[in-house]
């Protein structure tokens, strides 16, 4: 199952792949699909796993909460395993209006979800928690079109 | 009768050569050169225009197989297409399957939840909710939820997971949590999980086990409950 990534890749050179993201079935879709790269790419089962949820949180909140995007994948394929993997989620709609309150398990960006509408409105509030534990490293940019980038990053050891 | 009787056509022997050694080159497909032999020689007598005869069939041969070989060309990049669409629709499916959480009704009143796939926050808030609400329109008496497929949650989301069969409790039925592995394992005592009402079996089997015991002591003390009352009238 796994592929050793061609050798003679020239280091330093990155790949990208990118994911628009229409629906909640391209959800799944560039979960799984990252999951395998990062097995691909010389992650240890659950660090990939890991990775493919926080694909998989930032591209729900593209359906739920963004307008417009997608996931974008950067890699080195260089073997043996050098660098990281980024995530990139990145949309059109309006920003984060505090990423750091929305960062906190519970909240959306102006502040504590209301506990009585968290079964109903989908979705508990801890998906960009997960991010910020399961990743290595997250930074979040508001673009000069008025779209804005998530980016995870994850070490390759 | 007799062979003399018949007119003979004579023919040099290169040029015979020369129409064996075009032939063969097109039994190897190569048409063109097959003609530029068949045309070479300029004579105008009986033997040439077995030469022509050859030259048009050979021509049409060629044509023949030019159109086959167009349209299989056609056919395999119809084929490539329809690879791609079948590759499409089964990640699709895979996906509609990751998405829909089956709760399947093993038994009246037992519901089963194999869980497969990534989880992440969203998947398990919406999981817990069918789950609930199945739970009450069924009247299930006993919900196993089974995560063998599962290594990895973030710890909030295993927290709300284990929130959710508590929460079953709270409902009059009881839940199972049926294969949980190492990781996920760690990861509730990482962040000290109360496990109590919640009861957790190896696989999905033992839990299936579980309960055919359960019910079956269930049957034989209302037995010996009966026979009691039988004897005691
Ligand atoms: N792509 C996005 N566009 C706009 N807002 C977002 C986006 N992603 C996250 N947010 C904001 O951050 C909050 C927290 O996100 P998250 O932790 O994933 O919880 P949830 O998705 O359940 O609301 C969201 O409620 C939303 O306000
Ligand atoms: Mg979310």
């Amino acid at each position: 199952m796994l592929r050793e990534p061609s050798r003679n890749a020239e280091a330093g050179r990155l790949s990208t792949k990118s994911f628009p993201i229409r629906g909640r079935s391209d959800v799944v879709t560039v979960s799984s699909h990252a999951g395998r790269l990062a097995r691909e790419l010389g992650l240890d089962a659950r660090r990939a796993m890991e990775l493919a949820i926080v694909v998989s949180e930032l591209a729900s909140n593209i359906v739920k909460h963004g307008v417009r995007g997608e996931i974008v994948l950067t890699f080195d394929d260089h073997w043996p395993p050098q660098g990281e993997i980024t995530v990139e989620a990145h949309d059109v709609g309006p920003p984060i209006r505090d990423l750091a309150l929305a960062m906190i398990d519970g909240n959306d960006d102006q502040g504590p979800i209301d506990p009585a509408l968290i079964l109903r409105r989908g979705g508990l509030g801890t998906g960009l928690g997960a991010v910020a534990r399961l990743a290595d490293r997250v930074e979040y940019r508001d673009e000069e079109d008025g779209s804005k980038t998530i980016t995870a990053r994850f070490h390759r050891r | 009768m007799a062979q003399t009787d018949v007119p003979h056509v004579s023919v040099a022997s290169e040029r015979l050569q020369l129409v064996i050694e075009a032939l063969s080159y097109a039994s190897v497909d190569e048409f063109d050169s097959c003609l530029s032999l068949l045309q070479r020689s300029n004579e105008k007598d009986e033997f040439s225009e077995l030469e022509t005869a050859f030259s048009i069939f050979v021509r049409e041969l060629g044509e023949a197989k030019a159109e086959l070989n167009r349209a299989l060309t056609q056919q395999e990049a119809a084929n490539r297409e329809l690879e791609a669409k079948l590759e499409t629709i089964e990640m699709q499916q895979a996906a509609i399957r990751e998405l829909s959480t089956p709760i399947i009704e093993v038994w009246a009143g037992v519901l089963c939840l194999p869980v497969v796939g990534v989880v992440d926050s969203q998947r398990s808030a919406e999981m817990t909710e069918t789950l609930l609400e199945t739970i009450v329109a069924k009247q299930a008496r006993m919900a196993i939820v089974d995560i063998t497929g599962i290594d990895v949650m973030d710890t909030k989301t295993a927290d709300h997971f284990i929130k959710m069969a508590r929460a079953v409790r709270l409902l009059g039925a009881e839940c199972i949590v049926s294969g949980i592995n190492p990781g996920i394992a760690q990861t509730l005592t990482h962040i000290g999980v109360d496990l109590t009402g919640v009861r957790t079996l190896r696989s999905l089997r033992d839990a299936l086990q579980l309960y055919l015991r359960e019910t079956e002591q269930l049957v034989v003390q209302q037995k010996s409950h009966f026979a009691r009352r039988e004897s005691e009238i």
